[in-house]
């Protein structure tokens, strides 16, 4: 034991040796477990290409697998579009693209590019009548209906979400807001006021308002409600119907039929 | 103006806007408009395809489904009818559709509505001229407006017809007189036609 210890001059050698010699350790175990890693990772990432490649039809076709899938690859820290704005043609074999391009093959990855032209198209025909803000849902609709080129296409919430996701390197200024209970994609860079939002929320629980109804409920003063409705008015983002007791203003969302 | 055959037997689908209640109320900001005046204009061909209506008189269709929506009690109102019908025969309505003698205010504002431009029923007539056979024979007017041989045009399949009337392809038989005079003047500039033969007994030969 006392030897072990060491006294005088000497306990100062034994003690660096006994830190260098902890120090290696730690790196040699430190590199094991990286290199363990990394195998895990390699095969990992094997596997869920070799899945990914396996089920790519059924990928592309089942929208709730998909859906599941994506939440797999985001629990695992895997982003599937990240990168995707340096992708070029034949990147899904081997050279620099996304993750999803790298690891899935190109298949999956183009979905997504193509559902996302689908999306601008869809919003930008709409534009007119809703002032460039439609819920995700109507957009899966139209996106479904495929009046535009190579017919309809199935797909989830969940997806449009992601396609409007992979705009965003071309700073397009597409965005997803949440409007009530409703997610929108808003294709014109233009924030709503709190005021804007709130009557915007009201004609989704109530069908439309006048400015009536919102004085009532909401406890605005008069020119309040008329401000913000016609602000509304002139971003095209509710309509008018003059034909009722007191003007009535709806939201264009449920009409959702251009297009037609 | 009155179906002038008797209609197909599929009922009339509404659009979805047709059931959205400021449809029914021309918008007053611009952008929205526009987006409301096409939805009608489409609207209106549709139904009159649909209907097989070739001249549409404003006031009487005010009070049919086209213009009003009983369930939601809208209608459209005779302004905003007319100012849909006007951006129809305007160039960035696609002249979708043609003042009848004076316009707006004469004759209760009746409107040709082209469903079919006369260039492109022209077009329906050439080819089903063509594919009857019916080059270089002498046709009177009345035939090929009201005889049998028009009825579903010629001998073309089954699958062909269905096919060719689902996109409103066929049908020219009833077509209204004056517009199949002017779509007979189409193709006899186009120099396919030759028009003889007085009022009443007019012929027609195709090249």
């Amino acid at each position: 034991m006392s030897a072990r210890r060491g006294v005088g001059l000497s306990a100062f050698q034994n003690r660096s040796s006994l830190s260098t010699s902890y120090a290696t350790h730690g790196a040699s175990l430190r590199s094991t477990h990286l290199s363990s890693l990394q195998t895990q990772l390699s095969v990992f990432q094997s596997l869920l290409h070799n899945f990914a490649l396996q089920h790519a039809d059924t990928i592309i076709s089942n929208p709730s697998f998909r859906a599941e899938f994506a939440r797999m690859c985001n629990a695992i820290g895997v982003d599937p579009l990240a990168g995707s704005n340096v992708k070029g043609k034949g990147v899904g074999k081997g050279g620099i693209g996304s993750l999803w391009a790298k690891v899935l093959g190109g298949d999956v990855n183009d979905f997504y590019f193509e559902l996302a032209v689908r999306v601008v198209e869809v919003c930008r025909g709409s534009r007119g009548e809703n002032g460039g803000l439609l819920g995700v849902e109507e957009c899966k609709e139209q996106v479904k209906k495929g009046k535009g080129i190579g017919g309809g296409m199935d797909v989830s919430d969940d997806d449009i979400l992601r396609a409007v996701k992979s705009l965003n390197p071309l700073g397009s200024g597409f965005s997803i807001v949440t409007v009530g209970r409703k997610q929108m994609i808003r294709s014109i860079p233009k924030e709503l006021n709190t005021d804007q939002s709130r009557v915007l929320e009201a004609i989704q629980v109530l069908g439309y308002v006048t400015a009536s109804m919102l004085e009532d409920n909401l406890g605005w003063e008069h020119a309040r409600a008329e401000t913000v409705i016609e602000d509304l008015l002139a971003d095209s983002l509710v309509w008018v119907d003059l034909q009722a007791p007191e003007k009535e203003y709806w939201s264009p969302t449920f009409m959702n039929d251009f297009e037609d | 103006m009155a179906p002038q055959h008797s209609p197909p037997a599929s009922a009339f689908t509404y659009p979805q806007s047709y059931s959205f209640p400021p449809f029914f109320t021309l918008q007053p900001n611009l952008q929205t408009r526009l987006s409301q005046l096409r939805k009608w204009s489409r609207l209106i061909q549709r139904y009159c395809r649909h209907e097989h209506i070739f001249k549409l008189s404003l006031v009487t269709a005010l009070d049919t489904t086209l213009f009003k929506n009983a369930s939601l009690r809208k209608r459209l109102s005779l302004n905003d009818a007319l100012q849909v019908v006007d951006w129809m025969t305007r160039d960035e309505g696609g002249r979708r559709a043609e003042w009848i003698d004076g316009g707006v205010e004469a004759n209760g504002g009746t409107v040709w509505v082209f469903w079919k431009r006369p260039e492109e029923w022209a077009d329906v007539v050439a080819s089903w001229v063509e594919e009857t056979g019916q080059r270089n024979t002498v046709l009177t007017l009345y035939e090929l407006m009201n005889g049998e041989m028009t009825v579903g045009q010629g001998m073309i399949s089954r699958e062909q017809r269905l096919d060719m009337s689902a996109h409103g392809m066929l049908d020219f038989h009833g077509m209204d007189a004056e517009l199949f005079h002017r779509c007979l003047a189409v193709l006899v500039k186009r120099g396919k036609a030759q028009v003889f033969g007085s009022e009443d007994q007019q012929g027609v030969k195709f090249f």
